[in-house]
């Protein structure tokens, strides 16, 4: 997301041509905007404010049951909603475990197969395979890979001469069958991502760094970490995001399941908007998550300076 | 001599260890994809044997044509396809456009970052956060269950994606072509069409089928606004059968591979631009 040097072709409004090319040319920047921003403020700006609005209001699934003022009424719901916290805490670990594997794996992977394997490009295009199909396609397999009865993971588990698990079902292992799914699917994501942040390091620092003896650690954590910092930040941000706002993967495997412990906090506005149908609820935890997230993405995009 | 022979068999040693380890990966990365596409081809004994059949199973056809025949999972796959192509249609046009006026365009002050930063941000809200407000919304207009619908909301949603794919592969074109265009007497207007676009082929040729897949695998969105069998998408018809108590291995396994299939041929097609595309343009792969 780093900007280059803008490159100033200027709109020079020519004499010739008919009035509207006239026109056209002269507005041209903010035509060309214009349909791209209309659209994306409408469908941001009419959520926003709905929230606002429902999220102060007591409104009842009856449309004819006027709706009701309850101020921060439903933000002091969610202080004592034991639900809501779990759910919270749930996103938390899932997001802080399922990334921090992932850029492990991937980075660790990344780093193996640069030095030592070359032609990786039969290898990236089945790396790809995981990431690129529909995730309820991969949260399917899961499930398949899972089953209790006939799953394949129990009988890895048999021939190990080990017990066969409920996974899923499991209240003490669902957190962990969901983690693995998600780094199933997307640990090739960082790996690709380092990898082509590694293709692009510069070989002249590496020279000089052997002509002075650095040891293959030192050179590792003072020039190949330094220089792949805005791809590693890319990569986590977006990784980041996305891990916290995990739906799919829960709703097929686990429901949410079992006993809540595997709630996200996207599963939960689901149910607290489609199952208990309560708007006004739902549309403040909605505004909460909506400024947590983005707070936390402008932050980290202001503090990596990715924008710039 | 001995410090050289030794480091030459550390060398071959972690050699052997990243193939060792390659071949693990590879394993971890086909096998469930292996397990799926066979499961699809399995009779139901086969499915639920115990121990799993691995390898020597009659192949069968009969799932597909449950699936596709005695199940709407054609009239799904049809939703998913329209849905998919209207919306790399428009977000395409709208989002070409706007990547090339932020990348060539000059602007006051920092208004191209601004500009820019917003048409991402408007990315960073989590699809759930607005799902209420759209279910709103188009029950209002009475476009519930309308693919109308859903081709607005994931234009809305891919188009932060598309406006910086393409302004990252203007910024790699050279201005000098479209400036000689203008000298010759094109318009401004006249030198994107005729010069950049041509130019841009590459890179929107590998932002469409990117939009494409975008939208055939999006699930929340689709959970939301469609519900009956005409509007239902290809991921919501799968799931809505595999959370049912009798679940049908066979036929939802022959309905999520083929809803994968279409989706591994792209990737392969967009493999060189998978990098800059999964990261917004932001990494050149």
């Amino acid at each position: 997301m780093r900007e280059r040097m803008a490159d100033p072709i200027l709109t020079v409004p020519t004499g010739s041509g008919t009035a509207f090319e006239r026109w056209r040319e002269r507005h041209l920047r903010i035509l060309m905007l214009a349909p791209t921003l209309l659209l994306l403020a409408g469908l941001t700006l009419f959520p926003t404010v709905y929230m606002l609005t429902a999220a102060v209001q007591n409104v009842s699934p009856d449309p004819d049951v006027p709706r009701e003022f309850v101020g921060l009424g439903n933000f002091a719901r969610m202080l004592t909603d034991p639900e809501l916290h779990v759910a919270v805490r749930n996103t938390v670990v899932f997001t802080v475990v399922a990334v921090t594997l992932e850029f492990l794996l991937g980075l660790g992977l990344a780093l193996l197969f640069d030095k030592y394997i070359r032609r990786l490009n039969f290898l990236k295009t089945i790396l790809l395979v995981p990431m690129m199909i529909p995730p309820i396609a991969v949260a399917l397999t899961w499930k398949l890979i899972y089953q209790p009865q006939f799953g394949v993971l129990n009988e890895l588990m048999f021939r190990l001469g080990l017990p066969s698990q409920a996974w899923a079902g499991d209240v003490n292992l669902a957190m962990a069958t969901i983690i693995a799914a998600d780094v199933w699917e997307w640990t090739p994501f960082i790996f690709l991502l380092m990898l082509a942040g590694l293709a692009s390091l510069p070989s002249e620092p590496y020279e000089a760094a052997q002509v002075d003896g650095a040891s293959a650690w030192r050179q590792f954590w003072d020039l190949t970490v330094p220089f792949l910092k805005p791809v590693i930040a890319i990569a986590l941000l977006l990784r980041i995001m996305d891990a916290l706002r995990l739906f799919d993967l829960v709703f097929i495997l686990t429901v949410g399941g079992p006993a809540g412990a595997t709630e996200t906090l996207s599963l939960y506005i689901f149910k607290v908007a489609f199952t208990f149908v309560d708007i006004g609820y739902a549309a403040a935890i909605s505004l909460v998550v909506l400024f947590a997230t983005v707070g936390f993405s402008t932050w980290f995009i202001k503090r990596m300076r990715l924008a710039d | 001599m001995a410090t050289r022979a030794w480091h030459r068999t550390r060398e071959a040693i972690f050699r052997m260890l990243a193939y060792a380890v390659m071949a693990i990966a590879l394993f971890i990365t086909t096998f469930p994809v292996y397990w799926l596409a066979t499961n699809s081809f399995k009779l139901d004994i086969d499915i639920f044997a115990v121990p799993p059949v691995w390898f020597e199973f009659s192949p069968t056809l009969k799932h597909y044509e449950a699936a596709f025949i005695g199940q709407p999972f054609l009239i799904y796959a049809l939703n998913s396809l329209i849905i998919a192509v209207a919306t790399t249609i428009v977000s395409l046009i709208f989002g070409t456009m706007a990547g090339y006026a932020l990348a060539r365009f000059h602007y006051p002050g920092r208004w191209r970052y601004q500009i820019s930063f917003w048409i991402l941000s408007t990315r960073m809200m989590p699809p759930i956060v607005t799902i209420i407000p759209l279910f709103i919304f188009f029950n209002f207009f009475n476009l519930l269950n309308t693919r109308l619908a859903v081709v607005v909301a994931y234009t809305a949603f891919n188009l932060p994606f598309v406006t910086w794919m393409m302004k990252s592969y203007f910024q790699d074109l050279p201005p000098e072509l479209e400036e000689a265009a203008m000298v010759d007497g094109d318009t401004r207007w006249g030198a994107f069409v005729r010069v950049a676009l041509p130019l841009a082929r590459p890179g929107i040729v590998a932002t469409a089928i990117f939009s494409l897949i975008l939208a055939w695998n999006e699930f929340l969105l689709a959970l939301i606004l469609t519900q009956t069998d005409r509007s239902m998408t290809l991921p919501v018809g799968i799931s809505g059968r595999v959370t049912q108590y009798t679940t049908h291995w066979g036929e939802i396994s022959a309905a999520g591979f083929l809803a994968s299939l279409p989706i591994i041929i792209f990737a392969l097609i967009v493999q060189r631009h998978l990098v800059r595309g999964m990261s917004f343009g932001a990494v050149k792969g």
